[in-house]
C-alpha cells in the first residue's frame, strides 16, 4: 500500500549470507580448466571449421567459469588468517584469474597448461589450511 | 526517554533488514530504527546489536552483534544464526569506527513493534 511505500526505509541491511553452504574446492576450477585444454587440443587435431568454431566458443565459457569458481574460493573460503601462512595468496588468486582469462583469447596449448599449474598453486593453499576436511563432505 | 530530536535522527537512519542471519531477534523485512550516534563516544559491549559496513563489499550495510571485544578495541561480530551469516568468522574483526549505528528499535511489522536486543 502507497503509505507503506512511502514509509519505508531507503536503506537495507543485510542479516544475511551468500548461503554460504561452506563447500569449496578448487576442483571445480580445475575440471573446467582441464576442458579447456582438451578443446584446444580437439581444436588443433580438427580441420572441421565448424567444429573448431564450437571449440572456442565453449572454451570461452568454460574459462569464465574457472574465473568465477577462484573467484568464489578467493571471496567466501580464504579468510585472514590464511595469509599468514600463504602471503602471496592474493597474488596466486589474482594469476590464475587474469590466466583463465588468457586462455579465453588464445588456443596455445601452452597458456592453458599454465592455468592448470597455477590452479594447483591454489590447491595447495586450500589442502594447507585445511580445506578437504573443513569444506568437503565425506564420501 | 528519547528526544524528539533524536528519534526523527532515528527514523531518518531507518533500515529494512534483508536475510535470516540474525533471526529469532531480528526478521527478514523488519524495517529497524537506528541510533547512528550509539557507538562514536563509547565503544560496544558483547551483546550489543550493530550497524556496519560489509568490509568485503561497503555499499552493503549488516547488522549484526558483538561477540568478542579485542584488547586493541576492534570486535568480533556474528549474527545470532550462525549457519545462516557471513560475519568475523568469514571477513576477520572490525575496527569500532566503523560501525554506523546501534538498530534500537522494530517499526515494522507493527505486530512485533518494540526494542530489538
Amino acid at each position: 500500500m502507497d503509505l507503506l511505500r512511502a514509509l519505508a526505509p531507503r536503506r537495507t541491511a543485510h542479516a544475511h549470507c551468500d548461503i554460504p553452504c561452506g563447500i569449496y574446492d578448487p576442483a571445480q576450477a580445475r575440471i573446467e580448466a582441464e576442458s579447456c585444454y582438451r578443446m584446444i587440443e580437439k581444436y588443433h587435431a580438427s580441420s572441421d571449421e565448424v567444429f573448431r568454431a564450437r571449440c572456442i566458443s565453449v572454451k570461452e565459457e568454460r574459462a569464465e567459469l574457472v574465473k568465477h569458481h577462484l573467484d568464489v574460493l578467493w571471496h567466501d573460503y580464504f579468510k585472514p588468517e590464511h595469509l599468514a601462512q600463504f602471503p602471496d595468496l592474493h597474488e596466486t588468486c589474482w594469476k590464475a584469474a587474469k590466466q583463465a582469462s588468457v586462455v579465453k583469447r588464445t588456443v596455445d596449448l601452452e597458456e592453458a597448461k599454465k592455468l592448470l599449474a597455477l590452479i594447483d598453486q591454489v590447491d595447495t593453499m586450500w589442502k594447507g589450511t585445511n580445506g578437504p576436511a573443513a569444506t568437503r563432505l565425506p564420501a | 526517554m528519547i528526544g524528539p530530536r533524536a528519534l526523527v535522527r532515528a527514523w531518518r537512519a531507518r533500515v529494512a533488514v534483508a536475510g535470516r542471519s540474525m533471526e529469532p531477534a531480528i526478521a527478514d523485512g523488519d524495517w529497524l530504527l537506528v541510533d547512528p550516534d550509539a557507538w562514536r563516544v563509547r565503544p560496544p559491549a558483547p551483546g550489543a546489536l550493530v550497524l556496519l559496513a560489509d568490509p568485503r563489499a561497503p555499499h552493503r550495510l549488516l547488522v549484526k552483534r558483538v561477540h568478542t571485544v579485542f584488547p586493541d578495541g576492534s570486535l568480533d561480530v556474528r549474527g545470532d544464526a550462525p549457519d545462516r551469516s557471513t560475519d568475523s568468522r568469514h571477513f576477520g574483526p572490525v575496527a569500532a569506527a566503523d560501525l554506523l549505528g546501534r538498530p534500537w528499535l522494530r517499526v515494522h511489522p507493527l505486530r512485533r513493534a518494540g526494542r530489538v536486543r
